[in-house]
């Protein structure tokens, strides 16, 4: 019972990390259409801007936070306005887009290796006092992100219900064109989307740098998966979706880890995961708009 | 060399499902790693030959020959079974996004298995099938010889399904899914056979792969492969089979291993890492600079048709009331339904009188009543009049015939036959064809083009009829060139026979939308708001057209706003309100009707 409870501990403490990242990552799909591979190399540039105020301008961790998350925030708006909008307007394709972040994030990915080189790296991130509560077993650390995770989580419910900039952005991933003709600002609405992506996605990167023991700069793309599972697990473009595919994602592998064998971490998640898209692929918060006949072509 | 061999067919098979087809399938590379594992765990030997190093539970030692035709199969059935799941009922886009999780997982289930594919290590020691050759550098030269013509056999089999009437049916497909199914084509069965011959293509690639490496591991098939040869199809021009190649061989040849050959600066990997900065780079500014590609899908021009009697008819304006032009419109008319009746004379006497039976069809959509209990029927060769205000149900009762809309109780019979539960394609194969109020044109295929991928039963679009080649379809292919000039001629569009469809103007797209019906020889016409927003001289053509149509036998549903052309053509008139048949007979009548007044103004 005790192990049970441990492993579902930390099962939230990691499914929380993924929902953060995944309900970035499924904004940008919801307003923009966009699939952004990208995001995962923005993980890691977060992950070593963190590292850098951190260890080299000795800031305090959770101070870097919220710094790396404006920084990544504001470079995700630039981004959109570098790459998939100006496609979007010359009409490419949702592959072809796709595509253009691929590289956009290889691109990243590659240049961050060139500078900082291939070596992995380390926070000095102490866990602080462990706090057991029952038999929650968890860290200072973990119970704080958890906390902010939760309450970030909750602003982005606020935001969506009860602000006129949610409404506008809930009206324009149903449908752009009939939004910009009621008088939304679409451009100035996915900027805030972006915004609002980039800084979960800056947010993510330095806490999951700050908790896993070592990184190297493919941090960002191999946490990627998780957090497009967690994403298409909720129902793609749905951030509740993401909120619980998050937790859904997270306790599932903790489960497998301390249940069946480490070595199997990922793999029951994710037969679940295969056996529930083939079956069921709209997700569990799946909208009726993932049945209709958008075209991708 | 190998390399770039094996790259090309995965690449040509991927063509065929995303360039031509437009399937997202983000998961390709899984069925080259299928075909790569099917070939190794059947041709390695049992365990005890490593010496226990590495377990394996199949020790096939099955000869390769039998193995690859085996691997290859395999890969196929896998691409038919992952189309076949719930993922076909998904928006494109999600789909991809599916297939790219699946593609990420699959190398992770793989990768936990120590069993058969011996997990994140891989296989090792798979046999090279041209062992029987004993010098090395021999071995290694038949097996560039062997890929080059394995290349050459794909690309021949690929091109008979990219060109062609099956290569015209695919990209309809492609373009616009729901007037695909409204000419009648089979979504499904289309991209099911597509799915097949890419993941077979795909394993082909990866026996040829795993055969010539020696050894296979989840690390050689990240998604980003699969991406990587997307890149090659947009930088190559997707679409297009020398596209493809071109792309491939510029990107994964020149580019991704060029790099290896670069002088070492800095640290080591240092050059490799900017290496993939500016391929990178590169292909970002290429998607800005030139998006459709190196060499973009081309499509066919065919030569002019051949001319009518008089031609300026068909491309001046008729000036209303001179006597020339009145014998004009007639010879025209003559023309029209001479080339409509085609099929449709030839039709036996059947024993039904009513072309269409509606009966007490309904449908809600969350909880409103579109269409309640609405009954009404069609004789043959008639032009029937469906009115009544906005809202009242028009558009949903024709997809209930048209088989878009599934009715919730209710029948509709079509030339005696109950076709409730037949699927829409099918209908539409049977006589029974509808346009769209929204027009949706085959936006990458020429005018013409979209006229005669509507056309019924081509034998170039079966599978037998696309691999046996052009011969076999060629005769066929003409008739039904001739009659698309024809219809061109008598539109007056003739002069943008070769135009893109997605170029025309919105007019030209409607007469497109009615002219591609005409092609699939239809016993009964349903016709969605022909005339809305078209010129006088236009809307004309298409009354024409619908008189046309009636003189050949053809029945016609016409839904329209405009009630004056509505009296002048149809003999009988159905109004409908709020979901229900409100009253039927003639427009003259109807008009003194006072509770039609009250529909049109009140409800």
């Amino acid at each position: 019972m005790r192990l049970f409870i441990e492993t579902i501990g930390f099962g939230i403490f990691s499914g929380s990390l993924i929902s953060l990242g995944a309900v970035g990552f499924t904004v940008q799909f919801a307003i923009s259409n966009v699939l952004n591979v990208a995001y995962g190399a923005f993980i890691t540039l977060g992950a070593y801007f963190g590292y850098w105020l951190v260890n080299d301008a000795h800031l305090n961790f959770w101070l870097t936070v919220p710094i790396v998350a404006i920084a990544i925030g504001a470079l995700s708006v630039a981004f959109n306005r570098l790459l998939p909008r100006p496609l979007l307007r010359r009409g490419a394709s949702f592959v072809a887009i796709l595509i253009g972040t691929v590289w956009a994030g290889i691109t990243l990915q590659y240049t961050i290796v060139s500078i900082v080189g291939p070596s992995t790296f380390t926070y000095a991130l102490g866990n602080g006092k462990t706090i057991d509560l029952w038999d929650f077993v968890l860290t200072n650390t973990q119970l704080i992100i958890i906390g902010g995770t939760a309450l970030l989580m909750l602003g982005y419910h606020g935001l969506l219900t009860r602000t006129q900039l949610g409404q506008a952005m809930r009206a324009t991933s149903v449908n752009p064109v009939v939004a910009r003709s009621c008088g939304i600002r679409i451009d100035r609405i996915t900027d805030v989307a972006w915004l609002i992506s980039g800084m979960l996605c800056g947010a993510t990167g330095v806490v999951l740098a700050g908790t896993v023991s070592t990184f190297d700069s493919t941090l960002g793309t191999t946490f990627l998966v998780y957090m497009i599972a967690a994403a298409v697990l909720g129902g793609i473009g749905q951030p509740y979706g993401a909120m619980i595919g998050g937790l859904v994602v997270g306790l599932t592998t903790q489960l497998t880890a301390a249940y069946l064998s480490p070595a199997y971490e990922d793999v029951a998640a994710f037969v679940i995961l295969v056996v529930m898209l083939l079956a069921w692929p709209r997700g569990l918060f799946g909208s009726a708009a993932a049945a209709g006949r958008r075209l991708v072509g | 060399m190998v390399y770039i061999g094996t790259d090309l067919i995965a690449a040509w098979g991927l063509n065929l499902e995303f360039g031509v087809t437009g399937i997202p399938n983000l998961a390709f590379i899984v069925f080259v790693a299928c075909g790569a594992y099917t070939y190794a765990v059947l041709t390695v030997g049992p365990a005890a030959q490593f010496g226990g190093a590495e377990t394996y539970i199949i020790g096939g030692h099955v000869p390769a020959f039998f193995a690859i035709v085996i691997a290859v199969i395999v890969s196929g059935l896998l691409g038919v079974l992952i189309g076949l799941t719930g993922l076909r009922r998904l928006r494109l886009d999600y789909q991809a996004l599916t297939l790219l999780i699946i593609s990420f997982v699959a190398s992770g289930i793989v990768g936990a298995d120590s069993n058969i594919f011996n997990g994140l290590d891989g296989m090792s020691l798979i046999p090279d099938p041209l062992q029987f050759v004993s010098s090395q550098s021999g071995r290694a030269w038949l097996y560039v010889g062997v890929v080059a013509a394995m290349c050459v056999f794909s690309v021949l089999l690929v091109r008979r399904f990219t060109g062609g009437p099956m290569g015209r049916a695919l990209r309809a497909v492609r373009d616009d899914e729901e007037a695909a199914i409204a000419i009648g084509k089979s979504i499904l069965g289309l991209r099911l056979l597509v799915q097949g011959i890419g993941a077979a293509l795909a394993g082909l690639s990866g026996v040829l792969l795993v055969g010539f490496i020696g050894g296979w591991s989840p690390s050689a098939w990240q998604y980003v492969e699969t991406l990587a040869l997307l890149t090659a199809l947009i930088v190559g021009g997707r679409g297009s089979n020398l596209g493809a190649l071109i792309g491939t061989v510029l990107l994964l040849g020149a580019f991704l291993q060029g790099v290896q050959y670069l002088p070492t600066i800095g640290r080591p990997d240092l050059i490799f890492d900017l290496g993939w900065v500016v391929v990178g780079g590169l292909t970002i500014a290429f998607l800005f600079l030139r998006p459709q590609g190196i060499l973009p899908e081309r499509r066919p021009r065919y030569a002019s048709g051949p001319q009518l009697d008089e031609p300026a008819a068909a491309t001046t304006e008729p000036a209303a009331g001179s006597a020339g032009d009145d014998d004009r419109r007639a010879r025209r008319q003559a023309a029209l339904s001479a080339v409509v009746a085609a099929e449709a004379r030839r039709d036996p006497a059947e024993s039904y009188e009513d072309v269409l039976v509606v009966e007490g069809i309904a449908r809600s959509f969350g909880g409103v009543h579109a269409v309640a209990d609405a009954t009404f029927t069609v004789p043959r060769g008639a032009i029937v009049g469906l009115i009544g205000p906005n809202g009242a149900g028009k558009s949903t009762a024709l997809g209930i015939i048209s088989g878009f809309i599934t009715p919730e109780s209710g029948r509709v019979t079509f030339a005696g036959r109950d076709v409730t539960g037949v699927p829409a394609n099918r209908r539409a194969r049977q006589g029974l064809v509808r346009t769209f109020q929204l027009t949706h044109e085959f936006s990458r295929l020429t005018l013409l083009e979209n006229l005669l991928v509507a056309a019924r039963r081509h034998r170039g679009e079966t599978v037998l009829g696309a691999l046996a080649g052009r011969r076999y379809w060629h005769a066929e292919e003409r008739v039904n060139l001739e009659r698309a000039h024809q219809l061109l001629e008598l539109f007056s569009v003739s002069h943008q026979a070769n135009k893109l469809a997605g170029t025309l103007s919105g007019g030209q797209k409607r007469m497109l939308e009615l002219m591609r019906a005409l092609m699939l020889d239809p016993k009964l016409l349903l016709l969605d708001e022909p005339m809305a927003g078209l010129s006088h001289a236009v809307s004309e053509l298409v009354e024409q057209a619908c008189l046309s149509l009636r003189d050949a036998g053809v029945a016609v549903l016409l839904v329209e706003h405009e009630l004056a052309a509505v009296e002048r053509l149809c003999s009988n008139v159905v109004v409908m309100a709020q979901g229900t048949v409100l009253i039927e007979g003639e427009m003259a009548a109807l008009r003194r009707s006072k509770e039609v007044q009250e529909a049109y103004f009140v409800g």
